[in-house]
């Protein structure tokens, strides 16, 4: 056997375990009757549960909130990342402490996230309600209209250090030559941004679209701190759905055929935003 | 770029960044309040002044199960970056000097992209035949699952920054492949090792999808735990800022550490995608 392989192996083994062999499991259990609560009478029921989720409005709905919290999110994210590092970088003094600083949120569990944000916006006892307040604004920030926004601004909150944090790392490696030719040419620092910065940093912005999107797909945890699903189904996520739907009402088989569905949207959408911006 | 900011400039931008802190950090000067605020204050927001308790942290440490949260994620933390490292950094290596290593670092990248919902159904079945319900080790096992890919993507970037020379000298100074690996690559990573094994934790720690259905009682993790702080009593949400801050300020002096080494790693083996 060959060293490169023996270095591998360990890996391929622990990865066909906990990956593999669980989502065989999974596509067994997406293909049958499976409730917790019947365990004894599992039945094949072929595609049934796939054909039940394409017809469950709960499911396009959470689908669509789902899609709306990503787009919402990390579009904020990305430009808000940009700017702060465009603005960090340009900063004289205090750079680096500035910089660990606004890394901050990154690192904290979301649940503690979900929960701050959930009594900071609350319209009784919520501190920013209360600032709003005093200058005349009245905002139900959890109510039907706003709810899933809010949470998209929680994201925000927390994710925005990600994408300073790659876009930083991508304007402190940009070449030299470039933009001195271009200052030698006399082009305008807008121009050199439009021309020169943005196509630069392609790569960086594709690595951590793609992050940044993956990731905000999961949502769940400030589903469960804050609105678990509500008000009606206006912040049911798909995470959130599974979760429901397999652990509250224990119908695995059809949370299976759910994940399966999202598994599938998900790496269309992955593979979309590569060939966009791998091409361009 | 010899054009030197205008004073305007540099206050604009100083400004903005100033925002963008205060917009940070407001959340936590606010919890740290909420945990040093008397009970019945802590439910009226326009309240900034007042004689700081240790009420809740005193309540918290020595009559709630807290404590224990934090020994059961410790406990699964390490456990899953140490099982991580060993299985990830010869792998890493051995993909870092494959030359048609493309195919198998992207499926590093997709076994990362695996959305929780899904295996969380097949474990936990597993796990409930196996009687690991309710245990921290069903929770080893499917943080592994977010843990190893991880870390894995990271190391293959560190490793892709060692020259080749560095081990061919090695090997022609009479060490074996396992001694160079050992003795030369693995000391020259080093801070790549430290912020995979960082970041890993941090993974692990805060997960809550995963603890909250595997476990309950005894075996709740932080996260778990802080998810049960959810009334609105004054009472209740001191503890939960307490619980909050318990599991925030480890993570977050963890971070400081290797802040400068996380872009490498998150970049990791895309660079000979």
């Amino acid at each position: 056997m060959g060293l490169r392989l023996r270095f591998l192996l360990p890996l391929a083994l622990l990865l066909t375990g906990i990956l593999v062999y669980p989502l065989v499991f999974a596509g067994w259990i997406s293909v049958h009757d499976y409730q917790l609560t019947r365990l004894s009478d599992i039945r094949f029921t072929g595609a049934e549960n796939f054909t039940d989720t394409f017809r469950n409005p709960n499911f396009w709905n959470a689908l669509g909130n789902t899609l709306i919290f990503v787009l919402g999110a990390v579009s904020l994210e990305l430009v808000l990342g940009l700017a702060l590092a465009l603005l960090v970088q340009r900063l004289d003094r205090a750079r680096h402490l500035a910089r660990s600083l606004l890394l901050a949120p990154m690192f904290i569990t979301p649940i503690a996230v979900g929960l701050l944000f959930r009594f900071l916006l609350n319209a009784e006892i919520g501190v920013i309600p209360f600032l709003l307040r005093g200058v005349g604004l009245s905002i139900d920030w959890f109510g039907p209209q706003l709810a899933l926004f809010s949470l998209i601004l929680i994201d925000t909150w927390q994710w925005t250090p990600f994408m300073f944090l790659m876009f930083l790392a991508g304007l402190e490696s940009l070449p030299r030559s470039p933009f001195e030719a271009a200052e030698v040419d006399g082009a305008s620092r807008w121009s050199q941004f439009l021309h020169l910065t943005l196509p630069l940093l392609r790569p960086v912005v594709l690595v951590a679209l793609i992050i940044r999107s993956l990731d905000a797909f999961k949502v769940f945890e400030y589903v469960f701190a804050i609105t678990r699903g509500g008000p009606g189904t206006s912040t049911e996520t798909i995470q959130y759905l599974i979760y429901q739907t397999g652990f509250r009402f224990y119908r695995l088989g059809e949370a299976a055929a759910m994940a399966f569905v999202l598994v599938a949207v998900t790496l269309v959408l992955v593979f979309l935003l590569y060939t966009v911006l791998r091409r361009s | 770029m010899n054009r030197r900011p205008s004073r305007a400039a540099r206050l604009l931008t100083e400004l903005g960044v100033t925002l963008a802190l205060v917009l940070v950090l407001f959340p936590f000067v606010w919890i740290l309040a909420t945990s040093l605020k008397p009970a019945e204050l802590v439910a009226d927001p326009g309240r900034w002044v007042f004689a700081p308790t240790l009420d809740h942290w005193r309540e918290v440490l020595l009559r709630t199960e807290v404590p224990r949260n934090i020994l059961n994620s410790l406990i699964v933390g390490l456990c899953t970056v140490g099982i991580a490292l060993l299985v990830g950094c010869p792998a890493a290596y051995a993909l870092s000097r494959s030359r048609r290593s493309g195919p198998l670092r992207f499926s590093i990248l997709s076994a990362e992209m695996m959305p929780p919902a899904i295996l969380i159904l097949p474990f936990f079945l597993l796990f409930y035949r196996l009687g690991l319900i309710d245990s921290l080790a069903g929770v080893v096992v499917t943080h592994l699952t977010l843990v190893v890919p991880v870390v894995t993507w990271f190391l293959i970037g560190f490793f892709d920054a060692v020259p080749r020379e560095l081990e061919e000298q090695a090997r022609i100074d009479g060490c074996s492949v396992f001694g160079a690996f050992f003795r030369i690559l693995l000391p020259t990573i080093r801070p790549g090792l430290g912020a995979a094994a960082v970041f890993g934790f941090v993974l692990s720690w805060n997960d809550l999808f995963y603890a909250l259905i595997l476990t309950g009682g005894e075996s709740r993790t932080l996260p778990v735990a802080i998810a049960g702080f959810w009334t609105f009593r004054g009472i209740e949400m001191g503890k939960m800022a307490v619980a909050i801050l318990l599991a925030v300020v480890p993570v977050l002096t963890l971070s400081f550490f290797v802040q400068k080494h996380l872009v490498r790693g998150l970049g990791g083996g895309a660079v000979k995608m």
